[in-house]
């Protein structure tokens, strides 16, 4: 798995890439932030966007593990109920 | 309705077939230029699916009240949705606790942050040479997006864009089932399927 992905990496070296792609792909990334997004018409460095972008998906992770801890308490208690769990399917299938 | 849920059992399949090659290992080599358009995280399509995936994982599971479990089926269903055309959903499929495990294990792979330090380094010597926090949190972000630690400096701007919007809609479709589970009677439109 390793060697996969060091030859994966190698590839990704062997990309040439300008400064001005760059500051495309991070001017998108600014706009998923909603920190950012909020004030797209100032100018922000790379590494504010970087910043960000890391508090934003530790915030996501966060939410991510609040609603597993949460969905498995109700799984508990409404495991046995098979007519609840009708009524969920009808409603997602 | 018999098309939409045809169309649905479709994806159902043609998802499980996905996760069964996953299994075996086997890798197609798909180029992107842009993979920031390869799912419509935002589409309703997307969160319907996921909600039905995930919520046939729990059901599945033999011990559905463990939180880790729920964790795992959550990532794994969410990079199944992906069709394992980024690096991130690639990484999950491959590691059955995803980032959950790789965070019990942290310490133990100290060593490869240098790797990923001089891989940074070869790959973006100017940015490195003028821009040394970029650097470092580009690093930071690698470790968070799984699968990430290693990749070029452009890439790894790439698939946090698509990891992002992928969290975003699991988060949505965690809430929906979240709310819909305790009620005797479920929102009229819990989910905006109308």
């Amino acid at each position: 798995m390793s060697s996969r992905r060091s030859r994966s990496s190698q590839s990704d070296v062997s990309t040439e890439i300008t400064d001005a792609q760059i500051t495309d792909i991070i001017s998108k990334l600014q706009q998923l932030i909603p920190e950012l997004d909020a004030r797209r018409s100032d100018k922000v460095s790379a590494s504010k966007v970087l910043q960000e972008t890391c508090n934003y998906i530790k915030s996501l992770h966060r939410e991510v593990d609040d609603l597993s801890d949460r969905l498995s308490q109700l799984l508990a208690t409404t495991d046995s109920n098979s007519a609840q769990a009708a009524i969920i399917r009808s409603l997602l299938l | 309705m018999e098309s939409l849920s045809f169309s649905l059992h479709s994806n159902l399949h043609s998802l499980t077939l996905l996760q069964h090659s996953n299994q075996n290992k086997k890798r197609r080599k798909i180029t992107h230029q842009n993979s920031l358009a390869l799912t419509p995280w935002t589409s309703h399509t997307q969160h319907r699916l996921y909600s039905s995936n995930l919520l046939l994982a729990l059901r599945r599971n033999s011990n559905p009240t463990a939180s880790l479990q729920v964790r795992a089926a959550a990532d794994r269903v969410l990079a199944a949705t992906a069709k394992g055309r980024t690096r991130w959903s690639r990484a999950i499929l491959a590691n059955p606790f995803g980032r959950w495990r790789k965070q019990r294990q942290r310490h133990h792979k100290k060593v490869k942050n240098c790797s990923a330090n001089k891989c940074m380094k070869k790959t973006t010597p100017d940015i490195r040479r003028r821009l040394p926090a970029v650097q470092k949190k580009a690093r930071v972000l690698g470790k968070l997006i799984p699968g990430c630690r290693k990749v070029s400096f452009p890439k790894l701007l790439e698939e946090a864009g698509d990891y992002i919007s992928a969290l975003e809609m699991q988060v949505r479709a965690m809430k929906a089932l979240a709310d819909l589970l305790p009620t005797g009677a479920p929102p009229p439109d819990p989910i905006g399927l109308s």
